[in-house]
């Protein structure tokens, strides 16, 4: 059924992934950068004594003449206080330093991601005994423990290495057991479970594969630290005294009058050497992070691009709110723009109720953010204009649109939990609208104003003073519809509120606002992708398919006489009680990815209708009869 | 109320942290071979009554545990004596009466000499913390605001050097060009300055502070920014900031009264895991410095081989950390109102 | 009668413990998830079990799965009592039970492919050890599951796929295992409408080509009347209805059924009717209402109701009701 997917080649699972990361992490700038440091130095070490222009113990002629000598063409970074070779030393101690690096991260890793997997995967008693052990261990500091223990033991390279190994593994514990925590709970650890699988199975099919790429990021960022450790305790004075690291060559030079004798030479080239494994390191683990964990990296209040203004245009229509060829396009940089809406248009009268439907990802939201103009950073508005009580919103300055925002036209966000501010109560969220828009409003009035918005959605008066979290789902959906009312808006925008609410809920919510309309003379935008709920209670919907309009109508129109195939073939697939019995069916594929559309009619690969003309013709749209029912469809043209 | 039993779990799980160091402390102290007091008497030049004097003078004629056979089938410990007259009954006892031991150096008690450090410690570690902090936060912030900009790029580059940088190294560093600006090369205060007004006195101290402090803020303030920018970044693409921009609120109400709040949290629990590595940077610091302070006091005790002052040292150390983090623990009950149980 | 059905459920219970009211309270506070089930079910029938969240409906299912212990009753499957069973008799039982969860999204392993996916199930029983026969049975489950060709399919991605498609590469993966139950955990409710008949219609064709039974959890009694034999409703811990479809959605007789029946939407404005909202929420299973668990949210509630708990009546052979109004 799908004819986009072609056959996939048989190929190593592995190397395929590994390839696969590797794609991705080459364009990590930061991350490449740290692991190409880090190859370099890690080549400096392997071949020291070919790099070292002098061998590790000469001290070569040791006379006093040879003591802390500048860089010269002999000695590139001078000569030390024994007389020997700096850089030579430098390069041998990169040995040292990487070598105490790489096994005590190893030893922590091991330990903490044993510890973190135990407790997080068994839980129970297990869990509560590594994780307070691991949470005192926390909390002791670690260096003048490790202080402690090397100078009451012998400071060798081993002991150094195990001990700086065995009390490094404190946070590698508790990241690997939140992240087994969250894999556990995920939920096709439970389907395997429900296969049959056993816990070795799950450990090492499911859990394992989820927790590594954290405790490889992990592996980088201890390896670090323990490189930071190994230096200070050397120039503390607890380095292994036969062997030179590059704290030694610190603790050497420093205890031993580099500083009177102004030799900047041997004390910078050692903690260049620290500062380049560590920051190489550094970049390597965000790099990692940054691939394996991929954030957005965007935010809401960053700037938008520039709204694209066409031609100016006095609004059509007398119409409380009118949109007029609305196209949002987002922008990534190295990427084809994608259009997310095109030309879309419609008009909202006082007190009426439209109904905005389509499937996830046809634009439905982004046409909605686009009318107040609170887009993503990535997009923009290329064409169109909206037009509030005949003023045109997209033409205003941030500080103008801001007094329109909530006071003139609010919004209800879908999942009211995200919506509210956790750490405010909801009156405090609710009155600080209020403060914003209404200037005049007395102080001392607020309190009661809130309460009687609360008590206009039906929650009582003593919840004011609440959390969301404090607030069942529903109940939270009432607190966003209340806040949207604070500043008496003529038109409110809801943007799928039911949606993940019970059905009951659901149609306490529907009532509500319903009601609201009816008594307060409220437009309400209705966005949802339920043709149910829009039949019951809307005067016009408007149906949206791939970012255009598919059909735009009057309600009793789009369901007694869809003209668009999308239309027709929605209402086939929602199940209908009045007919019970009638098999259902479903639209095959799915909806156009915005970044990759069809040529011609964004419906055409899914149409049981389509033709030729489809596949290579976007259909403009037609007006059919009078009362603006509009579809876009090359067969409403044909049929004319 | 949850609230005031998580804070009482918390409070008691610290006082058992304090007691499980103290145990360590003890342990590490008898158990590892390195303290000369043992060392020296296993001598095989000493004669038996000079060994007698020792073991008496350092308490070694005592049992290190006693054990009770019904609870202890190992026998671990020297059974059946008076467990009050056991070395770790004495040792405990000791510290409740404030004795840390003679220093093995300079003869004087190890609390006395520790307690004239501590202060100065707290003061290099308070200074360095809130600037570190402040400055940290502040650039954090710039950078969120300012996301995949240039300013936001060079505050990470700078934040991720600051970072990988050794503090004992960035000490001597400063300390070098330091010497050549006239700045002082080591102590809290120049000699002499005490019989000067107070206000001299403390501006003395404050010259004397500046490198110190200044490397103890370059160290911190990178992660600092790094975990504010993300933080920031997490809280500001989070739906209510829309719902507040929605709102019509202006940039800087949104940043002041729906992100910094949230964003803070996170940190705070971070300065507190960061207690343990910030006593790490005033040892470094300190030695460099040759700031007189406890960090000091351990460099000092391990170039000495003075235990005593090494024991206490470690101790006293141990202890305040857990008390701020108890602190920092409980700041974050305080501000996050979701704080339920655990 | 009682040993012809394939799975038997009588007075099943599930309390978890909430913690304790205050610090030093002795006695510890219990949810009650699921208070007293009993239903069967018949060889390749489809029963729906709708509910709100918080009716116990998901813990239900995670009892008849085994993956919770129940606190009391008794399942029995093909005769067999399998309320409790050792770890190497359940795995045997999970070939016969399989279940198919709501969130596509979540219940796929990112990191594996189809084919690893699909596979799993049979090297976890050590069903077709030679690659051959293995190979084959895995298509024909992903074919069955309508991913055809199943080539297509082998080396792809949970996340190259869309949700229907996830969805049923869930089926295949329990398909595969040639069950006689399939548990399916709202199995389309985070799936687009256009694409939610998909995988109904998959599920209605698999019990008439396989015999498979299946057991159909949601709160939307919208979408199960197209392919279900009978329904019961459930709140607060119990089954409060059951019968075939046609009764229970033509001839509701349980207050709570009648309500969830009127709010459920009607695609066309022309009949635009009369719906029972029912007001609050459902209460926390933890304190469960005295008398008749649904008399505070009861439009006809009587005094009655807050006394004595109704029993179910029977009003025909397949339908009962549990409410005080129906006893005559």
């Amino acid at each position: 059924m799908q004819t986009t997917l072609k056959p996939s080649e048989p190929t190593n699972l592995i190397s395929a992934r590994l390839l696969g990361f590797w794609r991705v992490f080459k364009k990590n700038r930061g991350g490449l950068i740290g692991f190409v440091m880090l190859v370099s130095i890690v080549f400096v070490a392997i071949f020291a004594p070919a790099i070292a222009p002098y061998d590790e113990t000469s001290a070569s002629t040791t006379t006093i003449s040879d003591i802390y000598q500048p860089p010269s063409a002999a000695h590139w970074f001078g000569t030390d206080d024994a007389g020997q070779d700096v850089f030579s030393n430098f390069v041998y101690g990169a040995r040292v330093s990487l070598t105490v690096g790489f096994f005590a991260a190893f030893i922590s890793i091991f330990i903490g991601g044993l510890f973190g997997l135990v407790a997080g995967f068994f839980g129970g008693r297990w869990e509560t005994f590594l994780m307070r052990f691991t949470d005192i261990m926390l909390v002791i500091p670690d260096l003048p423990l490790m202080v402690v223990i090397v100078a009451l033991t012998r400071p060798s390279l081993l002991n150094i290495i195990f001990v700086i190994g065995l009390l490094g593994w404190t946070t590698t514990a508790r990241v690997v057991r939140s992240q087994t925590l969250a894999v556990k709970s995920r939920k096709f650890v439970l389907r395997a479970r429900a296969i049959g699988a056993g816990k070795g199975h799950i450990v090492s099919r499911h859990i394992l594969p989820l927790v590594m790429p954290i405790l490889v990021v992990q592996a980088v960022l201890v390896i670090s630290l323990a490189i930071l450790n190994e230096s200070a305790l050397s120039f503390i004075g607890l380095g292994d005294p036969t062997t030179l690291s590059w704290g030694q060559m610190l603790n050497y030079a420093f205890g031993r009058g580099a500083m009177s004798t102004g030799a900047w030479w041997a004390l910078v080239a050692p903690g260049f050497g620290i500062v380049w494994v560590v920051l190489s390191l550094t970049l390597l683990g965000q790099g990692l992070e940054q691939v394996l964990n991929p954030r957005l990296d965007t935010h809401h209040l960053m700037p938008n691009k520039p709204t694209v203004h066409v031609d100016a245009q006095p609004p059509k229509t007398k119409s409380l709110l009118e949109v007029q060829n609305l196209s949002i396009d987002y922008v990534t940089e190295g990427k084809l723009p994608a259009h997310a809406v095109e030309n879309v248009s419609f008009t909202l009268r006082e007190g009426e109720l439209l109904g905005l439907v389509g499937e996830s990802g046809c634009g439905k939201t982004t046409l909605m953010l686009s009318l107040l103009r609170l887009l993503p950073a990535a997009g923009q508005i290329v064409n169109g204009h909206v037009f509030f009580k005949g003023q045109d919103l997209t033409a205003l300055s941030e500080e103008e649109l801001n007094k329109i925002r909530w006071s003139g036209v609010s919004i209800v966000f879908q999942g009211a939990m995200n919506a509210l501010n956790p750490v405010r109560t909801v009156g405090d969220q609710i009155a600080e609208a209020i403060l914003r828009h209404m200037p005049d409003f007395p102080k001392d009035q607020i309190p009661a104003r809130v309460t009687e918005l609360l008590d206009l959605v039906g929650i009582a008066a003593d919840h004011k003073d609440h959390f969301p979290h404090q607030y069942s789902g529903g109940m939270r959906q009432r607190a966003m519809i209340a806040m949207a009312l604070a500043c008496n808006p003529q038109v409110i925008i809801a943007d799928e509120p039911t949606t993940a609410l019970d059905v009951m809920i659901q149609a306490q919510i529907l009532e509500l606002l319903d009601g609201l309309r009816r008594k307060l003379g409220l437009a309400i935008i209705f966005v949802t992708h339920d043709l149910g709920v829009v039949a019951e209670m809307c005067d016009t919907v408007l149906v949206m398919y791939g970012g255009v309009t598919a059909e735009y109508a009057e309600v009793d129109v789009i369901y007694n006489d869809p003209r668009h195939p999308y239309t027709q073939e929605l209402l086939k697939a929602f199940p209908d009680l009045t007919k019970p019995k009638k098999k259902l069916s479903s639209i095959p594929g799915y909806p156009p990815r915005l970044d990759a559309l069809p040529p011609g009619c964004r419906f055409a690969p899914r149409c049981p209708l389509a033709f030729e003309r489809c596949q290579t013709e976007s259909p403009r749209l037609h007006v059919i009869g009078a009362d603006g029912h509009v579809a876009s469809c090359h067969l409403i043209e044909a049929s004319k | 109320m949850n609230r005031t039993r998580a804070i009482l779990s918390k409070a008691a799980w610290s006082v058992f942290t304090i007691l499980f160091v103290i145990i360590l402390n003890f342990f590490l102290f008898r158990v590892l071979p390195g303290d000369p007091a043992r060392a020296g008497i296993r001598d095989p030049r000493l004669k038996k009554e000079a060994i007698e004097v020792l073991q008496v003078r350092f308490g070694l004629d005592k049992p290190v545990i006693n054990c009770f056979e019904s609870l202890n089938p190992i026998k671990f410990g020297s059974c059946n004596v008076n467990p009050l007259e056991t070395q770790f009954f004495i040792y405990v006892g000791n510290l409740l009466q404030g004795e840390l031991g003679i220093s093995y150096h300079t003869n004087r008690p190890v609390g006395e000499i520790l307690s004239e450090r501590l202060w100065n410690t707290v003061l290099l570690i308070g200074a360095g913390q809130v600037l570190a902090i402040l400055i940290g936060v502040a650039l954090g912030i710039f950078a969120a605001w300012k996301a995949r900009t240039s300013v936001d790029y060079g505050a990470i580059a700078l934040s991720l050097f600051a970072w990988s940088l050794p503090t004992f190294w960035l000490g001597i560093i400063l300390l070098f060009w330091g010497s050549a600006n006239g700045f002082p090369l080591a102590g809290k205060a120049t000699p002499g300055m005490s019989s000067m007004p107070p206000l001299q006195q403390w501006g003395d101290i404050l010259w004397h502070m500046f490198l110190p402090t200044l490397t103890y803020t370059i160290v911190y303030m990178g992660e600092y920014t790094l975990i504010m920018r993300s933080s920031l970044m997490d809280v500001l693409s989070e739906d209510y900031i829309l719902t507040a921009k929605a709102k019509g609120l202006s940039m800087f109400q949104i940043l002041k009264d729906h992100a910094l709040k949230n964003a803070m949290l996170p940190l705070v629990t971070v300065i507190a895991i960061n207690l343990g590595f910030t006593v790490a940077g005033a040892i470094q610091i300190e030695a460099v410095f040759s700031w007189p302070g406890l960090g000091s006091a351990i460099y000092e005790a391990v170039v000495r081989r003075d235990y005593p002052v090494l024991q206490g040292a470690f101790l006293l150390i141990a202890v305040a950390v857990i008390a701020a983090n108890l602190l920092a623990d409980l700041t974050y009950t305080y501000l996050d109102p979701r704080v339920q149980v655990e | 009668m009682s040993t012809e059905h394939l799975l038997e459920v009588q007075g099943l219970k599930k309390y978890f413990e909430a913690g304790r009211p205050a610090l030093f309270s002795r006695d510890t506070r219990h949810v009650y998830a699921v208070d007293g089930v009993d239903f069967n079910l018949q060889r390749s029938e489809v029963i729906a079990l709708v509910g709100e969240s918080g009716c116990g409906k998901s813990t239900l299912a995670l009892l008849l799965m085994g993956l919770e212990d129940p606190t009391g009753g008794k399942v029995t499957f093909e005769g067999r009592d399998i309320t409790h069973l050792n770890d190497h008799q359940r795995k045997d039982l999970r070939r016969k039970i399989q279940m198919v969860f709501q969130d596509p999204y979540e219940s796929l392993n990112p990191t594996q492919t189809i084919e690893e996916i699909v596979t799993e199930p049979l090297t976890v029983h050590g069903i077709a050890p030679h690659k051959a026969e293995r190979d084959e049975r895995v298509k024909k489950a992903l074919e069955d599951a309508g991913l055809k060709p199943a080539d297509v399919y082998l080396g792809r991605y949970p996340h190259e796929l869309s949700g229907g498609q996830r969805q049923r590469v869930v089926i295949a993966a329990a398909l595969v295992l040639e069950p006689e139950i399939i548990l399916a955990d709202e199995p389309v409710s985070m799936l687009d409408v256009s694409i939610r008949a998909e995988v109904i219609n998959l599920l209605a064709e698999l019990r008439i080509t396989r015999q498979i039974a299946v057991i159909f959890i949601t709160h939307d009694l919208g979408s199960v009347g197209f392919f279900a034999d009978r329904v019961a409703v459930m709140y607060l811990g119990r089954i409060v209805e059951i019968g075939t479809m046609l009764e229970v959605l033509e001839s509701p007789q349980h207050p709570y059924t009648k309500a969830l029946i009127s709010v459920i939407p009607v695609p066309n404005p022309r009949l635009r009717h009369e719906r029972i909202i029912l007001q609050g929420e459902t209460p926390n299973p933890i304190n469960v209402p005295s008398g008749c668990r649904f008399h505070p949210r009861c439009p006809v509630a009587m005094d009655a109701c807050k006394a004595s708990d109704p029993p179910m009546i029977t009003l025909s052979k397949t339908h009962q009701a549990a409410c005080l109004l129906l006893v005559k």
